[in-house]
C-alpha cells in the first residue's frame, strides 16, 4: 500500500467509523425525546424505562461518535495538508456551524443525562430535545462541507491560486441540499430499522413485551417515515448528480458509452476493459427518465472523460445497487410497517422478516458513502485538485492506518460489547438509574 | 478582527485547560493508589465531571476549527511537521473519552471492567496531557522545518528532546493540580476533603519544581525560552506573581477556604498560561524558515468575516447554556 492509498483508506475507515455513531447520535435523542415525552404525558413507567435505557445508550454511542469525530478533525489536517490549506478558509465556514451546533449539544447531554430532578421535569426533557435538535443540524453542516468537494462554489481558481472566497456561497453549493437531505433521511430509517429490529426481536422472544412493543413502535415510526421519503430524496439526488458531476453518474450506473435512451441495470458488473455491462437486467430508457425526466434524453457515458478522470467504476456501481437495493426494500418494509400499525397487530413474521434490517440501513449509509466518495475520484475537490495533489508528505502513512484499524476495531468491539450488557440487563428487570 | 480571533484561541485555550485541564487531572489522579479512598473518589470523579466532560472537551475543537478556518497555513504546518505527537495525542483523546463514558455507563458494575476503565482512563489522561505539553513546547522551539525532506529533521526533531519533555511533566503538574483543587469542593466527605487537600499541596510543590525543571532543562539544552524571557520582562511579572500565589494557596488551604482556593488555583494558571503566551507573541510557530504569525498567515477578510459571526453568534447560544451547566451542576447544592 502506497502512502497516498494507506491515507486514503484511513480516511475511509475513520469516516466510516465516525458515520455510524453520528448517524446514531443524530437520530437516537428524538427516540429518546419521543418516549420521554410519552412519559410525561402519560405517567407510564414503561416509558421511563425506555427513556434512561435509550439514554445510556445514546450516552455510550455519543461519547464514541464526540472522540471519533474529534479524531476526523485533525485528520483533515493530518491526511489531507494539501486540501485544507486552500479549502479551509473557503469551507470552514460549516464546519465552524457544525462546531457551534455540535458545542450545545455536548452541553445539552451534560444537562439531560445528569439532569434527572435537578431541574422542571419539562426543561430537562427539552434539554434531551436539544440533543437530538443540535446533533442534526450539525449533521447537515458537515454534510455540506463534504457537499462543496462534490460541487465546488464560492471562488475563482485560476493557475492553482484560489481566489475572491465567498464561504456563503460556498457553502450553500449546488450539492449542499439534495447531500443532506439524502443523508439525515439516512440517519433516520438505519437507526429507526436498527433499533426498531432490536426491540421487535426481542418482543418475540417474549422478554418485557410491552416495554419492547412500545419501544419497537417510537424507534420503526421515524424509520418507515423516513424509508418512504427516501426514494423520493434519492431520486432528486441521483438528478442533481447527473447534473453536477455526469461521471459518478455513469460509474454508478456502468453507463459507458454517451447515448439517448440510455438503459437502467438491475445488478450486474461492469467489464471495464471491454466497456459494457455484464449479467445486469437493463430496462430500456429508465436511466434517461430518471436522470432528466425524458426516456430520450442523452446521459452522458464514461466516454466522455479522459480515462485518468474515471472513478472506480466497479466500486462504484456496486454499492450503487446495494444501497438502492437496501432503500426500496426499506420502503416496501416502511410500507408494511404503517398498514399493520393500522391493523393494530404486527404478526411474527413481519418482526422475524425486520431482523435483517436491523444492521441493512448502516451498511446502506456505507454504502452511499463509498459512491459519493469514490466516485468523486480522483478529485478532491471536484474538477480543481486532485486527491494525490493534496496527501501529507509524511511517510509510512501505512502504520497510521494499521494504528487507527486497530483502536477503532478495538473501540467498536467494545460498544459492542456495552450495548449488548445493557440489552441484557434491562431485559432481564435489572433497575438502576 | 485578527485580534479578536486570537482573543477566542486564547480564551479556548485557557478554558480548555481550566476545565479540561482538570478532568485529565482527575485521570491521572486516580492512577495512584488512594487505599479506602478509591472507591469513594471514584465517584466524586464521575459525578463532579460526568456532566461538564463532553462541554470542556469543545474548546480544543473550537481552536482547532478557528485555526483551520481562520488561520489554514499554521493548521497544515503543525498538522504536517507535529504528524507523530498530534497522532499520538488523538490516541490518547479517543482511549480517555471512550474509557470514562464507559466506567460510568456499563450497565453491569463489576470491580473487573470497572479497573480496566479507571486504569485505561488514568493512563491515556497521562499520555495525553504529556502529549500536550510536548506540542506546546514544540510550537516555538524554532526548530520546525517545513522545507526539510529528511524525515528525522522534518518530523520528528521539531518535537525531540528534554525540554518538550519537561513540559509535558509541568503541564501534567498543572492539570493534576487543578484537579485536586476543584475535588475539594466537590465533596461533603470530610476524609475525602483532607484527601484531596492533600494532593493540592504537594502538587502546588509539583508545579513550583517542574516549572524549575523547565527553566533548568531550557539552559542546559540552549532552547530559545530564556532569550523569550529577556525579551518579555512581563513574563517575570506575571510568573513571579503565579510563584507568590503559592503562598496564598497555602494559607487558604489551612483556613479551608474552598472558593478561594479555587481561586488562587485559577488564577495561577491563568497567570502561567498568560505568561507563555506573552513570551512568543504574535507568533504562533516558530520554524527554521522563521516565524508563522496571525497576522501574515490569516485568511482572506471574507472568510474571517464568517469565522466571526459563527463565534459570536455561538457564543449568544453557547454561553448562556453553559452557564446554565455549570449553574446546575456546580452552584446548586441539595
Amino acid at each position: 500500500m502506497d502512502d497516498l492509498m494507506a491515507a486514503r483508506s484511513t480516511m475511509a475507515f475513520s469516516l466510516g467509523f465516525h458515520i455510524i455513531f453520528a448517524a446514531i447520535g443524530m437520530t437516537m435523542p428524538f427516540f429518546m425525546s419521543a418516549s420521554h415525552f410519552l412519559y410525561l404525558r402519560k405517567g407510564n413507567d414503561a416509558y421511563l424505562k425506555l427513556t434512561k435505557m435509550w439514554m445510556k445508550g445514546v450516552a455510550i454511542l455519543f461519547a464514541v461518535g464526540a472522540v471519533s469525530g474529534t479524531v476526523l478533525s485533525f485528520e483533515l489536517g493530518l491526511l489531507w495538508p494539501g486540501f485544507m490549506l486552500h479549502a479551509g478558509p473557503i469551507i470552514g465556514m460549516p464546519f465552524s456551524w457544525e462546531g457551534t451546533a455540535f458545542f450545545l449539544e455536548a452541553i445539552a447531554i451534560g444537562l439531560f443525562l445528569y439532569g434527572w430532578k435537578r431541574m422542571n421535569p419539562w426543561v430537562h426533557w427539552f434539554t434531551g430535545l436539544a440533543v437530538g435538535v443540535s446533533g442534526f443540524a450539525s449533521g447537515i453542516f458537515v454534510v455540506a462541507a463534504n457537499a462543496w468537494m462534490n460541487s465546488p462554489a464560492g471562488f475563482e481558481f485560476a493557475n492553482g491560486v484560489f481566489s475572491n472566497i465567498d464561504p456563503v456561497r460556498a457553502m450553500f453549493n449546488r450539492a449542499w441540499l439534495h447531500q443532506s437531505l439524502h443523508m439525515q433521511l439516512a440517519a433516520l430509517q438505519a437507526v429507526g430499522f436498527a433499533v426498531g429490529g432490536i426491540h421487535g426481536l426481542l418482543f418475540l422472544r417474549g422478554k418485557a413485551r410491552d416495554l419492547n412493543m412500545k419501544a419497537f413502535k417510537i424507534a420503526m415510526t421515524f424509520g418507515a417515515a423516513a424509508a418512504l421519503v427516501q426514494p423520493l430524496a434519492g431520486h432528486f439526488s441521483g438528478q442533481r448528480v447527473a447534473e453536477l458531476q455526469p461521471a459518478k453518474l455513469a460509474a454508478m450506473e456502468g453507463h459507458f458509452h454517451t447515448s439517448r435512451q440510455a438503459p437502467l441495470y438491475i445488478g450486474g458488473i461492469p467489464d471495464v476493459e471491454k466497456q459494457e455491462m455484464k449479467w445486469g437486467i437493463p430496462l430500456p430508457g429508465a436511466l434517461s427518465f430518471i436522470a432528466h425526466d425524458d426516456f430520450n434524453a442523452e446521459v452522458i457515458g464514461l466516454d466522455r472523460f479522459p480515462r485518468d478522470e474515471w472513478p472506480h467504476v466497479v466500486i462504484c456501481h456496486i454499492a450503487f445497487q446495494i444501497m438502492v437495493g437496501i432503500g426500496t426494500a426499506m420502503a416496501l418494509m416502511g410500507a408494511a410497517y404503517f398498514w399493520f400499525l393500522k391493523r393494530g397487530k404486527f404478526p411474527p413474521w413481519y418482526l422475524k422478516l425486520l431482523v435483517p434490517f436491523i444492521p441493512a440501513g448502516v451498511i446502506a449509509i456505507e454504502a452511499g458513502w463509498i459512491v459519493t466518495e469514490v466516485g468523486r475520484q480522483p478529485w478532491i475537490i471536484y474538477g480543481i485538485m486532485r486527491t494525490k495533489d493534496a496527501v501529507t508528505p509524511v511517510p509510512g502513512m501505512v502504520y497510521h492506518f494499521y494504528l487507527f484499524l486497530v483502536l477503532y476495531l478495538a473501540l467498536a468491539a467494545a460498544s459492542a460489547w456495552l450495548l449488548w450488557r445493557q440489552i441484557k440487563s434491562v431485559q432481564t428487570g435489572e433497575e438502576d438509574a | 478582527m485578527i485580534d479578536i480571533l486570537i482573543t477566542f484561541i486564547g480564551a479556548s485555550l485557557l478554558l480548555y485547560v481550566l476545565l479540561g485541564g482538570s478532568d485529565y487531572g482527575a485521570g491521572i489522579l486516580e492512577l495512584f493508589p488512594a487505599g479506602k479512598f478509591r472507591e469513594r473518589q471514584k465517584n466524586v470523579i464521575n459525578h463532579a465531571m460526568g456532566p461538564v466532560w463532553e462541554a470542556n472537551h469543545m474548546w480544543l475543537i473550537l481552536i482547532v476549527v478557528i485555526l483551520f478556518m481562520g488561520f489554514p497555513a499554521i493548521f497544515t504546518t503543525l498538522m504536517t511537521s507535529l504528524h507523530l505527537p498530534m497522532l499520538a495525542l488523538l490516541i490518547g483523546i479517543v482511549v480517555r473519552g471512550a474509557a470514562f463514558t464507559f466506567r460510568h455507563y456499563d450497565a453491569i458494575q463489576e470491580p473487573r471492567s470497572q479497573r480496566v476503565y479507571t486504569w485505561l482512563f488514568g493512563l491515556s489522561s497521562l499520555w495525553t496531557a504529556m502529549w500536550l505539553g510536548i506540542i506546546a513546547a514544540s510550537l516555538n522551539r524554532g526548530l520546525i522545518d517545513t522545507q526539510a525532506r529528511d524525515p528525522w529533521i522534518a518530523y520528528i526533531r521539531p518535537w525531540w528532546g528534554l525540554y518538550p519533555l519537561a513540559v509535558g511533566i509541568f503541564i501534567t503538574c498543572i492539570f493534576v493540580f487543578l484537579a485536586s483543587v476543584y475535588l475539594i469542593g466537590e465533596t461533603e466527605d470530610t476524609d475525602l476533603k483532607l484527601h484531596f487537600k492533600r494532593w493540592a499541596m504537594s502538587l502546588n510543590c509539583a508545579v513550583v519544581i517542574a516549572g524549575g525543571l523547565v527553566f533548568a532543562v531550557s539552559i542546559a539544552e540552549n532552547e530559545s525560552l530564556l532569550a523569550a524571557f529577556a525579551r518579555t520582562p512581563l513574563t517575570w511579572g506575571v510568573m513571579v506573581l503565579a510563584t507568590l500565589l503559592f503562598l496564598a494557596m497555602w494559607l487558604l488551604v489551612r483556613r479551608g477556604y474552598h472558593l478561594w482556593i479555587r481561586a488562587v488555583a485559577i488564577g495561577q494558571a491563568t497567570l502561567i498560561l498568560v505568561g507563555w503566551l506573552l513570551l512568543y507573541a504574535p507568533d504562533a510557530v516558530n520554524t527554521v524558515q522563521g516565524p508563522l504569525t496571525f497576522y501574515q498567515k490569516a485568511a482572506p477578510a471574507a472568510t474571517l468575516r464568517q469565522l466571526m459571526i459563527a463565534l459570536l453568534v455561538g457564543s449568544v447560544f453557547i454561553f448562556p447554556s453553559l452557564f446554565f451547566l455549570f449553574r446546575i451542576f456546580k452552584m446548586k447544592r441539595e
